[in-house]
């Protein structure tokens, strides 16, 4: 304490809350060149377009966690938002988005079942899974891209709060505040920390471990096809290929966010700011005119940027102790 | 007040447990009176931790009963041992590292303390209960190891128990924490809670217990009242065999310099400079935390150096990484094992072959005979206790898998071999093998340097003993004619002379 100088203070605490800071530096960045950057409508559009991945990531936030990873979210996604199209013609519409969110429940616990009562690899189980869920999909739409009748149910995931306020938005952040909740304030929500960080010991400690990581699948898959239903309803459409990137594209996020892979380490607010730093990003370099496949590559770049400050991270602190 | 049954809290009978390859436990019988500390003593591979994770869940015994505070107990969880009033603090560290040390001490009761604000508060007090000053809020893997094992110690005073098991919780901590943990157990004591205190180092088994039971190879030999036991008779009982002296024969070849240190620098260092002769066991003693580690660590290229030279025959070399030492013949066995060591799931003698691989290759190709063969022969001579050279590490006693680790370093043929904390909670009989390898390296024109919080190992072994303060050398005795105190008092930096070397 004594003898660390206030520069040194500032690069542990940029190392630290990296993800936090890209975004500003970005949110300065964008202050010079004259765009439409700063507009209350193109922010709140940015919003809106990243909120549906947000809202898969806070799911997933809990599996990786708790030590685990789910491979299968975009394949929640995908069925939720045909589950919902497809039953709404024969069903009023509340119980339509029901059967399409709870789809993703009876895939977590499928998922869940096999990879902790019979301790196999997740990323194997979850990769299978997407794979069979993709198929399901494409048979049920016959590789179709599928469409609601009438316009309640776009309304949902285009419609404004007092016209400016996207709806996507609000509920995002409410999803978001339940999550939060139960990681900092509930039992359960510890246990994951403890979970993650170390599974025998967590074990020792009398957690039930194998129901609570079991129950971060079913989050898991509830959130993604939950936010399956809101993209079908903003785009009025489901298709099998929606869900092509979603984890790849979340698991980056949620992990540039300063949630840990190995478990243990991380929060949903941390995956919250994960995903905005590439949401910003994305919609900066549109601004900017930048080529589509050269945004592909700074993304890439970014992302092993910002985990090689990890391992600086790391390293300092081992000598520090 | 308590009637004649009542009297006891625990009863084991005939309890049998058998792993793949061993039979670890035969026949077991103890007792445990309330408010008395029972104390287990044995050998590596005794058969003791897993007698105790029979009581604490984390096994299911084989045959036996089992009776806790009157009622018996066929098959319990962790969790169940908790509720039942049985508390552990296991051998192996058991705490997340990722996690604060209060979130540690209520690992798993969030919501029974009333959240984060109350986690927090109830560790304070259970950490102010045994005199510790760590923050509540210091994740655990920023703790030093001692201070971990007070966290343990911390979580396991926590449960309203009626019977703490303590399976060797002092092999890490301080003076200090020493003196705090013989106070809580004293106090439980008086409180009639019982403890049943499993340690290596018998001065203390003497000093807490009341009991002592005996075992070995899995077969309780004796219980008897602490008064009834001599130290010497103690260990033989231990290792089935009669032992007249704990220490072989100081070495007596002294020669030229090996190793010259000057004036080195690290962050945690200040002008570090001594002599490594050959043939020479060098000690170094001092608190935890004074420097010594840190010492090793700079010689052995872990730490960055900031100034000073290192010189080996009369040269300067550069070492700027573990990789450079190991080329200069310089090896080193690290006090935290577990971190810095061991592969768990690895077999013995992948973990004993891994740091000489190298010469392992014929025409490319791993001779896995001579792997074996090389494993084999540490087995031997650390009396490694395990099934086979292929059992994975990760199943054998505490004290075993520190076996493995020196017999890797052992297997390097060092010019230079650092030992930090060697026999740490390793039996009476292996200790006297690892002091025989030792005393073997520097006969051989090697040198070993030392360190140690066993004093009475470091004055019996070493030719030469440095003390450690603050970051600094602040003394150099002969251990032959120096006396305890004395370099005790220069190790705590209390010294009223106080002539700098
Ligand atoms: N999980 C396991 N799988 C297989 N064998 C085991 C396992 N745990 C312990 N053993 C074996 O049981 C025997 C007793 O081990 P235990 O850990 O009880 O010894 P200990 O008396 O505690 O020794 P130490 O003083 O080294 O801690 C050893 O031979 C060990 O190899
Ligand atoms: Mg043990």
């Amino acid at each position: 304490m004594k003898n660390k100088g206030l520069g040194k203070t500032i690069t542990t605490s940029i190392v630290k809350y990296k993800a936090f800071f890209a975004v500003l530096v970005m949110l300065l960045f964008m202050l010079f060149p004259r765009t439409n950057f700063y507009s209350v409508f193109n922010i709140l559009d940015m919003l809106n377009s990243a909120s549906i991945l947000m809202v898969v990531s806070f799911g997933l936030t809990l599996v990786i966690l708790a030590g685990g990873i789910d491979l299968s979210v975009g394949g929640s996604l995908v069925m939720g938002g045909i589950l919902t199209i497809l039953s709404m013609n024969v069903m009023p519409m509340w119980l339509a988005i029901l059967i399409g969110t709870l789809s993703g429940a009876v895939i977590g616990t499928i998922n869940g079942y096999i990879i902790v009562y019979h301790k196999t690899e997740p990323m194997i189980v979850t990769l299978g899974m997407s794979i069979i869920l993709t198929g399901i999909a494409q048979e049920l739409t016959d590789a179709h891209p599928i469409s609601a009748e009438g316009l309640s149910f776009m309304m949902i995931g285009n419609g404004r709060i007092f016209g400016t306020i996207p709806n996507l938005v609000v509920i995002m952040l409410v999803v978001f505040a339940v999550f939060y909740v139960i990681l900092r304030y509930t039992q359960f929500g510890r246990n994951l920390y403890a979970i993650g960080g170390d599974y025998e010991v967590a074990k020792y400690s009398g957690i039930n471990v194998r129901r609570e990581k079991a129950a971060t699948y079913v989050l898991a898959g509830m959130a993604a096809s939950f936010a399956g239903v809101l993209l079908s309803s903003k785009l009025n459409s489901a298709s099998s290929i929606y869900g092509d990137q979603t984890a790849l594209t979340v698991i980056s996020g949620i992990v540039v966010g300063g949630t840990s892979l190995a478990g243990g380490v991380g929060g949903v607010g941390r995956s919250l700011v994960g995903l905005l730093v590439f949401a910003i990003m994305e919609n900066a370099l549109n601004m900017l005119h930048v080529d589509a496949y050269i945004q592909q590559v700074i993304r890439g770049i970014v992302i092993v940027a910002i985990l090689a400050l990890d391992s600086y991270d790391r390293k300092r602190r081992r000598e520090d102790v | 007040m308590a009637n004649k049954e009542n009297d006891i809290i625990l009863t084991m009978t005939g309890v049998v447990k058998t792993f793949p390859g061993v039979k670890a436990l035969d026949d077991v019988s103890i007792q445990v009176r309330r408010g008395s500390v029972h104390g287990i003593v044995g050998e590596n591979g005794a058969g003791k931790s897993t007698l105790m994770k029979i009581l604490s869940g984390v096994y299911t015994k084989d045959k036996g009963t089992i009776i806790f505070d009157g009622e018996t107990i066929e098959t319990t969880t962790p969790h169940q041992a908790m509720q039942r009033g049985l508390s552990i603090i296991y051998q192996e560290l058991n705490l997340v590292n990722t996690m604060t040390a209060g979130e540690n001490i209520y690992l798993g009761r969030f919501s029974e303390v009333n959240g984060m604000k109350g986690t927090h508060q109830k560790a304070r007090e259970a950490l102010d209960r045994i005199g510790s000053d760590i923050d509540t809020w210091t994740l655990v893997q920023d703790l030093s190891v001692s201070r971990k094992q007070m966290v343990e110690i911390a979580k396991a005073l926590s449960f309203d128990s009626k019977l703490i098991i303590m399976d060797e919780p002092s092999s890490s901590l301080t003076q200090d924490e020493m003196k705090a943990l013989a106070k809580i157990i004293n106090q439980l004591r008086s409180e009639g809670i019982s403890v049943i205190y499993i340690s290596h180092k018998l001065d203390e088994i003497f000093d807490f217990c009341d009991t002592v039971t005996v075992m070995r190879d899995g077969k309780v030999i004796d219980t008897r009242p602490v008064e009834e036991f001599t130290r010497m008779d103690m260990i033989s009982m231990m290792v089935g065999r009669s032992i007249e002296k704990e220490f072989p024969e100081r070495p007596r070849k002294v020669s030229t310099p090996l190793m010259e240190v000057e004036g080195i620098k690290t962050k945690k260092l200040h002008d570090i400079s001594f002599t490594l002769n050959k043939g020479e066991i060098l000690g170094l003693v001092g608190l935890v935390g004074a420097g010594r580690t840190e010492i090793v660590r700079a010689l052995f290229g872990a730490d960055k150096i900031k100034a000073g030279t290192i010189k080996l025959d009369g040269e300067v070399v550069a070492i700027r990484n573990p990789r450079d030492a190991m080329k200069r013949g310089i090896s080193f066995v690290p006090e935290d094992r577990k971190q810095q060591g061991l592969i768990l799931p690895f077999s013995v003698e992948n973990n004993i072959s891994i740091a000489t691989l190298k010469n392992l290759y014929k025409f490319g190709i791993l001779d896995k005979n001579k792997e074996r063969q090389i494993a084999e022969k540490h087995i031997k001579t650390l009396k490694i206790k395990t099934p086979t050279a292929r059992t994975a590490v990760e199943s054998l006693s505490g004290g075993n898998q520190q076996k493995c680790i020196i017999g890797r370093w052992m297997e390097i043929q060092p010019r230079i071999l650092i030992m930090d904390e060697p026999t740490r909670g390793i039996d009476v009989g292996a200790k006297y093998e690892i002091y025989l390898l030792m005393k073997d390296i520097v006969e051989n024109g090697g040198s070993v340097i030392l360190i140690s919080s066993e004093l009475p190992e470091v004055l019996n072994m070493s030719n030469r003993v440095l003390t450690v303060c603050d970051g600094r050398i602040n003394g150099e005795f002969d251990p032959e004619k120096a006396s305890v105190d004395e370099i005790m008092a220069k190790a705590l930096g209390v010294s009223v002379e106080g002539a700098m070397a």
